[in-house]
């Protein structure tokens, strides 16, 4: 099952490889420093799902996450 | 003159508010969607160039300015107030009727508006009528974060309106055109970034929004802060620190909406991100920009608006909106998630769907300014969406965990309002001339582009992947995030605490402390001598190890006290002693 899926994915990495390469290349109307490497994006969704949960989890763990009751501990306040 | 090319939309929304309430129940809903109709006629025969304007006191106010600009807003408005109506057909009570009416003819009533005293007034009936839809669920979460909403609100109205009559003084005129700077123009625009939920100014946002009623909360999601991009536009276009805020509160809200457990708390996160397209459009500040800023509010009120109908289904069908309480619904409520995924497709950016060739424009813009870093940070964000409203939102809400849930029976209305939006969405993303046709600059841009084709296939499936590879190892907790509105929030209990608890125990003390002194004064009344003399033995048991003293009587007996007839004779002898050796000596 997980090989399949490897598979898979591979195989999209590689026909987007070479859509950028063939198809795409030519047609760049603005030049950044990404713009020719094939694939840039694929890489970019990936690691950058990564980085927002890993960012995400970091930031709630170490501070920002709390009990559901963390505004009102001392009951109604009102 | 009024005719039918420079009427004002708002008071058809006014009028209809006042009407509601005294229309029988069973027809309240139906006459609602009448009105939305009745103002899409109006609206079709607006001309732009049109004004109409009317003296009061010494200043011409401008009740209604047609320009491409507010037409825009003033189409999507009416429409997605009208498909609300439809949503929420089944509602029955008069204050969210009233509220929604009223909510929908403020915000064109500022978009419309010609100058800024106009636009103060519906600035502030929008903050009414926003409050009383969270306010109308009745429940006690509501009441205090509607209360909170409504405080930050009147601030940015105070400041909003502080401004005006700073500009006012500054330059004698009350028209609402673009500002040239100073400090009436900072503080105008203070008002206008915290409606748009620029952070820090966000906190309200994700803490009111999700405590509204079913369908108020369709409403707010597509009215205050769009409203505040249209007045950024008008004032603001250009503003290179609006560029850079966008950009940043685009991240911030994916990262903060990854991190929350209710569903629609999640989705409202994600305004702030999608408004972040909006804001970082106007700094731009190019023709293209700013189309695609207006293409994006436009899309996104509807996207957003059917990702709210479908969280506010499942809310209504089973009672609950966070993450650890659902799962499983996929078998009960397939039609829900058919609807809710529409809008999950397109505010991702799917092809074929609206948010597609919307933010795309934005991302395009900054591309053509060579905005290498403000083009990573809104794809960044892009991905950002996927991963929780296309992805994780579904998955905990549809399948993951079945926790067995026995979902109500929901009303057609609701699935008709998803429907007809959905629609929309979609013969957006298929025909986007529908939604260019209205921007107010000509549109020059093909958004199905071999190359953006592939690089948002890229972005959105291998952003699937990633999810794919660690979808077992994220878990929804029952926890709240701590957000800018921590700073009101937190130090209130501070202040409750100094100014009620702390005063309490003040006066508490102070009032232990007379009851003290008086029943010393009480026991040094009944008996002085008494009390003296326990003192001074006291003070000698303590102090010289002397006989512990039998205690004296509570009450005074003078003859107890009285000096004997001996010692008062030795005195005398005494004194006549000494008067007759002073005499003998001196």
């Amino acid at each position: 099952m997980k090989r399949t899926w490897l598979v898979v994915s591979i195989t999209v990495l590689v026909i987007f490889i070479l859509l950028d390469l063939f198809l795409v290349n030519g047609h760049i109307h603005v030049e950044f420093p990404w713009s020719h490497l094939a694939g840039f994006f694929a890489l970019f969704g990936f690691l950058g799902c990564l980085l927002i949960i890993v960012v995400a989890k970091l930031l709630g763990h170490y501070w920002l996450q709390r009990g559901e009751d963390y505004y009102d501990k001392n009951g109604d306040n009102e | 003159m009024v005719t039918m090319s420079n009427f004002p939309l708002a008071i058809i929304y006014v009028l209809g508010a006042v009407l509601l309430l005294i229309l029988p129940r069973r027809v309240r809903s139906s006459a609602a969607l009448a009105f939305s109709v009745v103002a899409f006629i109006f609206l079709l025969h607006l001309e732009t160039g049109a004004s109409l304007t009317f003296p009061f006191l010494n200043y011409e106010l401008v009740l209604c300015r047609v320009d491409r600009l507010s037409l825009a807003f003033g189409y999507v408005f009416v429409i997605i107030g009208f498909l609300g109506g439809v949503y929420g057909f089944h509602v029955k009570g008069l204050l969210q009727q009233v509220a929604a009416l009223l909510y929908v003819g403020g915000s064109l009533g500022v978009v419309f508006a010609g100058d800024l005293f106009t636009l103060f007034v519906f600035w502030e009936i929008m903050t009414i009528s926003s409050v009383c839809l969270i306010w109308a669920r009745r429940t006690s979460l509501s009441n205090k974060a509607g209360m909170r909403y409504f405080i930050v609100h009147l601030f940015g109205g105070s400041a909003l309106m502080a401004g005006i009559l700073w500009h006012l003084g500054e330059t004698g005129s009350i028209l609402f055109n673009h500002f040239e700077g100073g400090i009436a123009s900072y503080l105008i625009l203070l008002a206008f970034t915290l409606n748009a939920a620029v952070p820090p100014l966000s906190g309200w946002l994700s803490d009111a929004y999700p405590e509204g009623t079913v369908t108020g909360s369709v409403f707010l999601s597509a009215f205050t802060t769009k409203v505040a991009v249209y007045a950024l536009v008008r004032g603001f276009a250009g503003l290179e620190l609006l560029m850079w805020a966008g950009a940043i509160m685009a991240v911030y809200g994916v990262v903060f909406a990854f991190l929350a457990n209710d569903g629609r708390r999640l989705l409202a996160y994600h305004i702030i991100s999608q408004v972040g397209y909006m804001v970082c459009g106007v700094g731009i500040g190019t023709k293209m920009a700013v189309n695609g800023a207006i293409a994006h509010a436009f899309a996104h009120i509807l996207y957003k608006g059917l990702l709210f109908m479908g969280m506010g289904t499942v809310l209504y069908a089973t009672a609950r909106s966070k993450m650890t309480e659902l799962g499983g619904l996929v078998r009960s409520m397939w039609p829900t998630l058919i609807f809710f995924m529409v809008g999950a497709f397109s505010i991702s950016g799917v092809p074929l769907f609206s948010g597609f060739v919307s933010k795309s424009m934005v991302i395009y813009a900054a591309e053509i300014e060579h905005l290498g870093t403000v083009v990573l940070l809104l794809h960044l964000a892009s991905i950002g969406t996927f991963l929780s409203i296309g992805l994780k939102l579904p998955y905990f809400t549809w399948f993951s965990t079945d926790r067995s849930l026995k979902p109500e029976p929901v009303p057609l209305g609701m699935y008709l309002g998803m429907g007809l939006t959905s629609a929309i969405c979609i013969a957006i993303g298929v025909y986007p001339a529908l939604l260019y046709n209205l921007l107010p600059f000509a549109v020059h841009y093909q958004p199905y582009t071999a190359s953006h084709l592939t690089q948002t296939m890229q972005l959105l499936i291998f952003t699937g992947l990633a999810f794919w590879l660690v979808m077992k190892k994220i878990h929804t907790e029952a926890t709240i995030t701590l957000d800018t509105d921590w700073v009101y929030r937190r130090p209130s209990r501070l202040a409750y605490n100094v100014f009620s608890v702390q005063v309490t125990r003040l006066f508490e003390a102070v009032e232990e402390l007379s009851i003290r002194f008086a029943r010393f004064m009480v026991k040094l009344g009944a008996n002085p001598p008494g009390y003296l003399i326990e003192t001074i033995r006291n003070a000698g048991y303590v102090f010289f190890r002397a006989r512990k003293p039998t205690p004296e009587p509570l009450t005074f007996s003078p003859d107890r006290y009285r000096i004997s007839l001996g010692i008062m004779v030795l005195v005398v002898l005494l004194c006549l002693i000494v008067i007759l050796v002073w005499d003998f000596l001196f």
